[in-house]
């Protein structure tokens, strides 16, 4: 019975993941492509996707491999976009904490953007479900699949692309489908006015880092303004 | 150095998930790093996408004939009325085709 109910909070998560897959599996086509075209072999192209497991920052590791960046920018850049994780992992921690380690370890692997979407408000909502976790596990294994499946799509797609079509370009695109509807409010349109700008400066002055400092800027000034805004 | 990198950002990654779930920090954090959460993807992606439309080149700014730079402002303008991934990437992606094929400004 305990067993059967596990799997039907297992299968929720599931289904309730299902449709974010239409959006998750062309990212994951177009990541393939683009690491096999910024000159990674399939075999590190398929297995950064299961050891990152994370979208946009895996679409910029390879878009700084391709350009000859620092190994040292390219690990703080991932670090810096996978940071609102910890967000993720903090608001989770409420409702898994009496799990045992072996589990948070796994629904820490499986903890996305898409898997915690759709999970915490499960969460929010049935607070006193027991075995909630099995609804993680079904959203996060769910997303897990098909980003492993698309990549490996993208992979065997990546090399027989005629060259006209420029495919490089789909990663600045992606970033702007990515961050656009972050901007809500001024404090984030500052953000992204005074990275571009400091980005724009530093990079025209040669600066090594320039984009760990302009991030840095922006975070700053996204910060100041928000306070500012709350004192109004 | 490709693998390095793979492996390093897989466990700083696996590390940032892991450390608020493992329970050795405390649950509170204060509301100005809550927010610096919430900035750094924004931060950081923007001066990527600064970086690949090309706008600075042999240290000068490139507007003219830079066909990448109008069809990330297309783009933008798509996914602010979409708020669509596919829609955002194919019509960027189909004008930038457009000019740098059909076009000489």
């Amino acid at each position: 019975m305990e067993l059967m109910k596990k799997f039907i909070i297992f299968k929720q998560g599931v289904l309730e993941e299902l449709p974010l897959q239409l959006g998750v599996f062309p990212f994951g086509i177009i990541y393939g492509i683009m690491a096999i075209e910024s000159g990674l072999t399939p075999t590190q192209a398929f297995l950064m996707s299961s050891i990152i497991f994370g979208g946009a920052s895996q679409i910029a590791f390879v878009q700084l491999i391709s350009s000859a960046t620092p190994l040292g920018v390219i690990v703080t850049t991932v670090s810096a976009i996978n940071s609102r994780h910890f967000l993720y992992s903090i608001s989770m921690m409420e409702y898994l904490k009496n799990l045992s380690l072996k589990w948070r370890i796994i629904l820490s692997y499986l903890l996305t953007d898409e898997a915690y979407a759709v999970s915490i408000r499960r969460f929010i909502n049935d607070p006193s479900t027991s075995s909630l976790h099995f609804h993680l596990l079904g959203t996060g294994i769910t997303l897990f699949l098909s980003w492993q499946i698309s990549t490996l799509v993208g992979v065997l797609l990546g090399g027989d692309l005629p060259q006209f079509l420029d495919l490089q370009f789909i990663i600045p695109l992606t970033f702007i489908a990515i961050i656009v509807p972050m901007i809500k409010s001024i404090s984030t349109f500052l953000v992204v006015i005074a990275s571009a700008f400091s980005g724009l400066i530093l990079k025209s002055l040669d600066i090594n880092f320039w984009i760990v400092i302009s991030g840095m800027i922006g975070v700053v000034i996204g910060l100041s303004s928000s306070k500012l805004e709350k004192k109004r | 150095m490709i693998w390095s990198g793979i492996i390093i950002c897989g466990v700083i990654t696996f590390l940032i998930r892991f450390i608020p779930m493992s329970g050795i920090i405390s649950k509170k954090l204060s509301a100005s790093t809550k927010n610096s959460f919430k900035y750094i993807p924004l931060a950081v992606l923007t001066p990527i996408i600064i970086n690949d439309l090309s706008i600075i080149q042999n240290n000068n700014l490139f507007f003219i004939e830079n066909y990448k730079l109008y069809a990330g402002l297309i783009a933008i303008i798509v996914s602010f009325i979409t708020n669509n991934i596919l829609a955002t990437i194919s019509v960027g992606m189909a004008s930038y085709l457009f000019m740098s094929n059909f076009i000489n400004i």
